[in-house]
């Protein structure tokens, strides 16, 4: 795990260039599954067929990671930006960050601004160490995206970089879909790309593949560092089963389905219920006539940071959680 | 259909938790309907069929759609005195919680209190501020460990607050937005049986219209309408409203205007009130509404849309009020539009 999530939190993929993440993940895969295609958006769909009894099921994990597009290159090459997906100034200030083609700069801001709270994006630029309009186009385009620039780095069980939001629940799924052995069910594992900027291919692979059933793997905050905002999800007490968040409320019997199996297989979790924020079951769960979907969350500080820090439990009781729905029967 | 509706208001409802509910639709529905049927979601559909036979290809399918979900809370936490913190599920209005009177939906139903400070330990400052429901717990009279054996995150909490009738035909309760309207669908059918009509009608209690009019999405879509019709609540006259924005009590039903409404199909629903002497308001909606016709114009390739609205004061509060003339005044209404669909029907949609 630990070695599948500190190459995929290194790759670049803002939403939109999600083609490294894609490739990583397909390469990881394919000789696990009995199909895997690209769909026109991107999204990475690998099929694990079943006996044929079972149901239709969607799995979802988002590949695409926030990022800074740049809107303007000044004479003396400075880069000012736009955000992809939820970007806070506070996050970005200071913060080192990388473009595709591998120049770095640093995220810097206006400092005439009186008070650091009235901070906006449009008072901030990435400087990249050049000199001149000239120099800096040499090295970057007008529309490039630059993602934050932090190497994993861990501490027993603790993970901590960029990206885990959402590339943990990607390797939750990598490593599900290597222990899934039988399953009545045939499933759907969906890499989905642009999740940050409004569950973009989780809606269109939903309709395509119209599943019975819609399960999604991603972030969620928690509530237990010095005066946080409260919620009752602490780091390392096991993988979330999502109650609601802004994009859905979770259908009863997936909900109840993943208390169940967690409960009779004595595998730790949590119950969520987040106030802000959405995740790729909101889209799946309004496709066509309607899919009841859940969600399993991973418990992760500072999501959106470039210091985003999950737990290696969680992340394994997961895999053993959703494992153990899929090879089950699904009412 | 006071009873009805005092029955209806009191079944749990809550967003995404509709299935009680909705059972209990689908039983009134179904001596006034062909067909009911109910989706994975809880939708329930009582479809009738018509009553002159038709050339399948020249009906119209009308879809009318009233929702059934309440906003409520949700536990979001329990602290270590056993107070329950929560969130809100839908438009809950933070300033009319304090000392509400609940109901926990745990392992059982529990009587829960809103807690409030009382004015004598309230410093002087205090007493002019909203509290936050992020500040605020609920007591349900029992200590931490019984909580929490009853409790858990995630759990419901509905309001406690019986229809009443009050002067006239005026009646207030919690949930009557839209539950009236939920009413007002089975209304419409009873009408539609004194009548003869040739369209195919798909009364819809919706799921999730509190949250993002997300039952209607998969509903509308399900059902695949020539016509919709979204019937909700709008607001009703008070002192402290602005009169732009509030419709007068006892005037009639309110037909929206606006791009989310067809217009064609709008002038005709307001031409067949006229005909049939039919009292109603106009209202008028700049934007995509916030009711069920949002989605279902918007649904497939796109479904002529109207919007009727009852008015009703103190929206998302326990007091909701409504005049209950207006029920059985827009189910006539609808019924003789419906009645009035016929043959060259598709021109009504023309613009």
């Amino acid at each position: 795990m630990k070695t599948l999530l500190a190459h995929l939190t290194g790759l670049y993929g803002p939403s939109g260039k999600e083609e490294a993440v894609r490739q990583a993940i397909q390469q990881e895969i394919k000789d696990y599954v009995d199909e895997i295609h690209e769909d026109v958006m991107g999204n990475l769909i690998a099929v694990k067929k079943g006996n044929g009894s079972g149901r239709k099921v969607m799995l979802a994990a988002h590949m695409d990671q926030i990022g800074l597009i740049v809107t303007n290159i000044d004479e003396n090459g400075f880069l000012r930006f736009s955000n992809i997906g939820g970007v806070s100034p506070f996050n970005v200030l200071h913060r080192r960050v990388v473009f595709q083609n591998g120049v770095t700069g640093a995220v810097s801001y206006e400092t005439e601004l009186e008070e650091i709270k009235n901070l906006k994006l449009n008072k901030m630029y990435i400087d990249i160490g050049a000199a001149s309009r000239e120099e800096a186009k040499k090295l970057v385009q007008i529309g490039d995206i630059a993602v934050y620039h932090a190497p994993m780095a861990d501490r027993e069980n603790r993970f901590f970089g960029c990206a885990m939001d959402d590339r943990a629940g990607c390797a939750v799924l990598v490593e599900t879909i290597k222990a899934v052995k039988n399953s009545p069910n045939e499933l759907f594992f969906v890499f989905t790309v642009q999740e940050e900027v409004g569950l973009r291919g989780a809606r269109t692979s939903a309709y395509s593949i119209n599943p019975d059933i819609g399960i999604s793997l991603d972030v969620t905050i928690t509530g237990d560092t010095p005066k946080s905002r409260p919620m009752a999800i602490n780091l390392g007490d096991g993988p979330a089963v999502k109650v609601k968040d802004s994009s859905l409320i979770c259908h009863p019997m997936v909900k109840n389905l993943m208390i169940q199996r967690a409960e009779e297989a004595g595998i730790p979790y949590q119950l969520e219920v987040l106030e802000a924020g959405g995740t790729d079951s909101g889209a799946i769960h309004l496709s066509r006539e309607g899919v009841p979907s859940g969600v399993i969350s991973i418990p992760c500080r500072y999501v959106h940071s470039a210091h985003e820090m999950v737990d290696k439990n969680d992340l394994e009781n997961a895999v053993k959680l959703l494992t153990r729905i899929l090879e089950n029967e699904i009412a | 259909m006071k009873e009805f509706l005092s029955e209806l208001i009191e079944i749990p409802g809550v967003s995404g938790y509709e299935e009680q509910a909705a059972r209990r639709i689908a039983r009134e529905f179904s001596p006034y309907c062909d067909e009911v049927q109910t989706d994975s979601f809880f939708n329930v559909y009582g479809i009738k069929r018509g009553t002159a036979a038709q050339q399948a290809s020249d009906r119209p399918k009308v879809m009318l759609a009233a929702h059934m979900d309440e906003i409520a809370l949700m536990v979001r936490d329990i602290d270590d005195k056993g107070f329950i913190r929560f969130t809100n599920i839908g438009g809950v209005d933070q300033r009319i919680l304090l000392a509400q009177e609940v109901t926990v939906h745990g392992r059982e139903n529990l009587h829960g209190i809103i807690a409030t400070v009382p004015p004598h330990l309230q410093a002087a400052e205090d007493s002019s501020k909203v509290v936050k429901m992020k500040d605020m717990s609920i007591d349900v009279g029992l200590p931490v460990k019984k909580v929490k054996e009853r409790v858990r995150v995630g759990d419901l909490i509905t309001f406690c607050s019986p229809l009443v009738t009050m002067q006239g035909s005026m009646v207030n309760g919690k949930s009557i937005d839209d539950r009236a309207s939920v009413v007002m669908l089975t209304e419409v059918m009873k009408e539609l049986d004194r009548l003869q009509y040739q369209a195919e009608v798909y009364c819809v209690a919706t799921v999730q219209e509190e949250v993002g009019t997300r039952g209607a999405v998969i509903s509308t879509y399900r059902t695949r309408p020539d016509i919709g019709i979204a019937i909700d609540v709008t607001h009703g006259e008070t002192p402290d409203a602005a009169k732009e924005d509030t419709h007068a009590m006892d005037k009639g039903v309110v037909v929206c205007k606006g791009p989310n409404m067809h217009p064609g199909l709008t002038e005709k629903f307001l031409e067949v009130g006229k005909e049939y002497g039919l009292e109603c308001q106009i209202g008028i909606a700049p934007r995509p509404t916030g009711t069920d016709a949002r989605s279902i114009q918007i649904s497939r390739s796109g479904v002529p849309t109207i919007l009727l609205e009852l008015p009703l004061r103190y929206m998302h509060t326990t007091v909701e009020t409504l005049n209950l003339n207006h029920i059985k005044a827009g189910a006539r209404h609808i019924a003789l539009f419906i009645a009035s669909l016929k043959e060259g029907w598709q021109e009504w949609l023309s613009y």
